[in-house]
């Protein structure tokens, strides 16, 4: 079955309960606090960190019509289906794909080079200055693989938050974007970018068609430079190297060496 | 038993930063042949792990480009290309099968060997420039890192595939050559059929006999 997390932005009320949740449960150095902070902002963090997986990103977007709104999303690692930081990864195995489709590193196999980060077109993976390893949100495999849900979603207080099979909150996601544009939010939708073959991390959003309101990439997909660095490059790379040393010897056969009469 | 007649051909210094260039581009070559795809991640055990590969490699890369910086110094002015150079270039097939007939003559580099310089040199700076921004991957820009992994590997392979041209020649196709490379003595004969017209300008350079 492959998992997943529908996030519903517009039941979330931004207390952060899910950061402290996921700071808690894998258990890092960092500690959340409530308050303000200095720079006018109550976003914990201005980004992810190595040790900070799961960031409220509070919004102010003011419409059209001039009118204020105040959007509050979570942000973390989307679980993509086509990973691009999985694409990216020399190291076998230090980025791997779940049987439930969840996106996860194994620390003991990666080894810090960073490609991942380039790889990643939500820019999630995080660069321990400490380890020298790259961390990112795992959806709590270590609970989600004993029955448990991900730390985040117990501790959400207003269901904003759900964990179920993929197809499951595929529909249920559906039917929610349905319920508001019912309810008057004409451009109610639900983020599931293509360009990576999908998430398994799900929003709904009120307005679906400025997903960069949220704090969200448009189209993200893996970058067209990381599919040829992968792809073709990599291809030409072996058949230069398999050529150049078949080549020699195919010369030598057939030329031999510049000898010189003394 | 006849005595061969052997001229210098490269000083203790010109052999010494040419084989600190050898090593260091094998070894950032071969650590970085390991970071470019899982299927040659297998290469990293040969260096202590991939961990010790990805810490190393940028150095082995730094090593190289100090070393190819003393190349340079030691021969941009004997790798610069003329008129006789072009010509050679364009015969340059001709060469390769030892139909030689109608080359021009060589001087102390033939034209091949000014051009794997060159290769060398622009791929080098390349390198350098990209690996520098892929060091620090949280620090740069996404648009250079992008650019990076396409510029980094592209300039190895050109870099690698002219290497083992090099090495090729070097060792198997011009017996004689390595020894130059190594105690720095070729026999005159060799000189004199390689590399004829710096042969005739260094005849007053240091001979001796074996």
């Amino acid at each position: 079955m492959i998992v997943a997390k529908l996030i519903d932005t517009t039941s979330c009320i931004g207390c952060k309960a899910c950061e402290a949740a996921c700071q808690e449960w894998n258990d890092q150095g960092l500690r959340v606090g409530v308050a303000k902070s200095d720079d006018g902002t109550y976003q914990t963090l201005p980004d992810l960190r190595h040790d900070f997986w799961n960031l409220i990103k509070f919004k102010e977007v003011t419409r059209e019509d001039g009118s204020f709104t105040w959007l509050m999303s979570k942000y973390q690692c989307m679980h993509c289906v086509d990973a691009g930081c999985l694409e990216a990864c020399p190291a076998p195995g230090a980025i791997f794909r779940r049987e439930n489709g969840i996106v996860d590193f194994d620390h003991d196999k990666c080894i810090g080079c960073g490609y991942c980060i380039t790889g990643c077109p939500f820019d999630v993976p995080k660069l321990s200055p400490v380890t020298q390893k790259v961390y990112k949100c795992t959806l709590c495999s270590d609970r989600t693989s004993v029955g448990l849900e991900p730390a985040c979603i117990k501790a959400c207080p207003t269901n904003c938050l759900t964990f179920g099979a993929r197809d499951d909150l595929v529909r249920l996601a559906d039917a929610r974007a349905e319920a508001l544009r019912a309810d008057g939010k004409g451009n109610a939708g639900v983020y599931n970018p293509a360009g990576v073959g999908g998430t398994n991390v799900l929003y709904v959003l009120a307005d679906a068609t400025r997903p960069e309101d949220y704090g969200l990439p448009r189209d993200p997909t893996i970058p067209w430079q990381v599919r040829l660095w992968k792809g073709p490059i990599k291809w030409i790379g072996n058949a230069v190297l398999v050529g150049g040393v078949l080549g020699a010897f195919l010369h030598y056969l057939r030329y031999g060496p510049k000898e010189v009469e003394q | 038993m006849t005595a061969v007649r052997r001229v210098l051909r490269f000083s203790v210094a010109e052999r010494a930063v040419h084989w600190m260039t050898a090593f260091s581009f094998l070894y950032a070559a071969l650590t970085g042949l390991a970071l470019w795809s899982p299927s040659f991640f297998w290469l990293s055990s040969f260096f202590g792990g991939g961990e010790a590969v990805r810490r190393w490699h940028p150095w082995g890369g730094v090593a190289f480009a100090v070393a190819l910086g003393l190349v340079f110094r030691n021969w941009s002015k004997d790798m610069r290309l003329d008129s006789e150079d072009r010509k050679w270039l364009r015969r340059a097939h001709r060469y390769a099968i030892h139909d030689e007939k109608g080359l021009p003559e060589a001087g102390r580099f033939n034209a091949g060997q000014k051009m794997l310089f060159w290769t060398q040199s622009v791929a080098a700076l390349l390198l350098f420039a990209s690996g520098v921004v892929l060091f620090w991957p949280e620090l740069m820009p996404r648009g250079l890192r992008l650019a990076a992994v396409l510029v980094h590997p592209s300039a190895a392979i050109v870099s690698i595939a002219g290497i083992l041209i090099h090495i090729y020649m070097g060792t198997a196709a011009v017996p004689g050559a390595l020894r130059g490379m190594i105690d720095g003595w070729v026999s005159e004969a060799w000189a004199r059929a390689h590399h004829p017209r710096w042969y005739r300008e260094s005849r007053a350079v240091k001979t001796h006999s074996d």
